[in-house]
């Protein structure tokens, strides 16, 4: 049993408060030889200075940069350390100090938590966030082997090598003891896919059916192909203030809370623990659970729950002001690497209680428009498209996911999505029925970045500042 | 290495072990004899040893001092040197004749460049009796199996033995 002593609890207190002005992305492909890594990088970073409306001059903007934090996952990609010199001096910004930020696949929720700390310190007033992965250079199951480094190299890398087998036993586990119907998760590929159908940033967008998802190959049962993520190429990018320069910068800077959480590699070994819970769960909130966990020889977190993910939303909810998530957010970008951490994280963030994931999803408050009520969902996911649909550049995709609810809360969704000549610029067709995806006059988002079958979590609050 | 038809079996040679001092270490070629990477097994060398010798051996925290074990902590498995809880070293202990259960499962259809595993196969996340940890491992057998079936614990060991973590596996305790 994992206990807490109260100064481990501390509820994150910046020294000034911290603005997201900026965000730039590349589109996201598979493979992507048209262009060398840095290439990427600078399409990001320009997007960033001179397509988000800032009132400056994009090399006036530059001028102000003091710090930048680069994320990257896997250096054995692309055969390259100290990646991060070569893309800093690519973008112009020598002699300014960087560092290199590494969290697997929540490197960039680390990233954008990193340089958050260089704003609310006072070491830097303007920070540049970047993050990348080329994940082209090998074949995809060599890919995975890679990635399954990131795996237990003693007890776990040689029991898959494949990094869906190491969550499929959490999908197993959570489905029998919670009575999933794989329908659902089917419904969050169908669900994410289809919202990658508006982005012209989105590697496999796709209009599928709940049983074209149940009847596609098996990864690793019980996730199928369309449950899984795949391989990508790509950017994106963000810019951090401090609040002086966000205003001067610019009419619409959105404040930016983040805080992370992280828990052992290897799933069984997360021993028993209390749910620590958020403002507005209880105690006896939980008692059916843990009468139910006895029944299965059930434990908190075990295979069915993200420690990481909950400790990270208890101190961000705390640094923001958070109460109750569902009333409180108006949208969210889970961390959809697979259905089953996507429908899991709702637990984790307090949008459903533990145990009641699957009817968060059937109540269709997880759709921009609930299916149900034909009326807007109280928390729209992944509207991105998200892992499954829009991009897995795992350096890129914590920054990317916040660039999406940035935008979303400056009410540009179409600007960035919608724009014919954006499609054109990346070789692609705005389709003939586009949808804008854009929430109505949204307040506070949340952006969730997530590792190693939960092994690091970063959850960024994003809210509206001005 | 095990061969029948019906069964897991697996596709590599044994790994190379080198012993400095109490310490085993493994190779990991990568690009031939002069790219190898040597890898201790450390602390834990005699977990490893103990599968060849088809004993399973795990460690526990005694020291009364132990704020969470409290002088007569869990079994751990992966086992561990150190105490988490008060950073005192473990103590190993042997599990007569493991047992355990089926707490989580996948069946694996393809794995990675590199896989020694034949595919497909189950990967198995097994509840051992008496250890507080779950530990995950494979299973021998391919039939179709649910959560919560019984198991017990099988070695490659002698001349078969890989020198791995492969050395442990599972098979359906009828």
């Amino acid at each position: 049993m994992i206990t807490f002593a109260p100064g481990n609890l501390r509820i994150p207190r910046w020294t000034r408060p911290v603005y997201m002005v900026a965000a730039g992305l590349t589109d996201f492909r598979k493979r992507y030889p048209e262009k060398k890594l840095e290439e990427l990088c600078m399409m990001a970073f320009r997007m960033l200075l001179e397509e988000n409306d800032l009132k400056r001059d994009p090399l006036d903007v530059k001028g102000h940069i003091n710090f930048a934090c680069y994320g990257e996952f896997a250096d054995h990609f692309q055969d390259q350390l100290l990646c991060e010199a070569k893309v800093h001096d690519y973008l112009g910004l020598d002699l300014l100090p960087n560092v290199g930020i590494k969290t697997g696949g929540a490197t960039g929720g680390s990233t954008m938590l990193v340089g958050a700390t260089t704003i609310a310190s006072g070491m830097s007033d303007c920070t540049l966030v970047l993050g990348w992965e080329r994940m082209d250079e090998v074949k995809t199951w060599t890919g995975n082997y890679y990635i399954a480094s990131a795996a237990c190299k003693d007890f776990e890398t040689r029991l898959a090598r494949n990094y869906a087998s190491y969550y499929a036993p959490m999908a197993r586990r959570f489905q029998e003891m919670y009575g999933v119907d794989e329908r659902v998760r089917a419904e969050i590929a169908v669900k994410n896919r289809g919202y990658a159908c508006s982005s012209p940033f989105a590697q496999q967008a796709g209009h599928h059916t709940v049983d074209e998802v149940l009847s596609g190959e098996i990864v690793s049962d019980p996730l199928r192909f369309l449950e899984c993520c795949a391989m990508s190429v790509g950017s994106a990018a963000a810019l951090l203030c401090s609040e002086e320069l966000a205003f001067e910068l610019s009419d619409n800077p959105v404040r930016l809370f983040i805080a992370g959480g992280s828990h052992t590699l290897r799933t069984g070994d997360r021993r028993p623990m209390r749910i620590p819970l958020l403002p507005h769960e209880t105690e006896e909130g939980y008692r059916w659970l843990y009468d139910e966990m006895q029944k299965h020889d059930g434990r908190w977190p075990g295979f069915e729950s993200f420690g990481a993910a909950r400790f990270a939303a208890y101190l961000a909810y705390g640094m923001a002001g958070i109460q109750n998530p569902i009333e409180d957010l108006d949208l969210v970008e889970t961390h959809d690497a697979f259905t089953i951490s996507d429908l899991q994280t709702y637990g984790d963030v307090g949008l459903a209680p533990y145990g009641r994931e699957q009817d968060y999803v059937t109540s269709g408050e997880c759709y921009l428009k609930n299916p149900r009520t034909g009326q807007q969902g109280k928390c729209p996911a992944n509207l991105s498209g998200g892992l499954l649909g829009t991009m897995h550049a795992v350096g890129a995709t914590g920054i990317f996911q916040c660039g999406e609810v940035l935008w979303q809360l400056q009410g540009k969704y179409d600007k960035f999505h919608g724009d014919p000549a954006l499609w054109s610029r990346y070789g692609r067709q705005k389709p003939a029925d586009w949808q804008s995806l854009q929430v109505k006059d949204p307040r506070r988002g949340l952006a969730i970045s997530h590792a190693g079958v939960g092994s690091h979590v970063t959850c960024a609050v994003l809210e509206k500042g001005w | 290495m095990t061969i029948l038809n019906d069964k897991v079996t697996l596709n590599t040679a044994p790994a190379v072990i080198d012993e400095i001092g109490s310490a085993w270490v493994v190779h990991n070629p990568r690009f031939g004899p002069e790219g190898t990477h040597f890898h201790t097994y450390g602390l834990l060398t005699p977990y490893f040893r103990g599968l060849t010798e088809g004993k399973l051996r795990a460690t526990r925290c005694i020291n009364p001092g132990c704020p969470v074990g409290n002088g007569n902590g869990d079994l751990w498995l992966p086992p561990r040197a150190d105490c988490p809880d008060c950073h005192q070293p473990m103590v190993w202990q042997e599990i007569d004749n493991p047992r355990g259960y089926v707490y989580a499962f996948t069946h694996v259809a393809r794995g990675g460049t590199g896989l020694e595993i034949d595919c497909p196969y189950y990967q198995i996340d097994v509840k051992i009796e008496g250890v507080g940890t779950i530990l995950k491992s494979y299973l021998v057998d391919r039939q179709p199996i649910k959560i919560g079936d019984r198991v017990r614990a099988r070695f490659h060991t002698g001349a078969d033995a890989t020198h791995t973590c492969l050395d442990l596996y599972w098979e359906l305790d009828a």
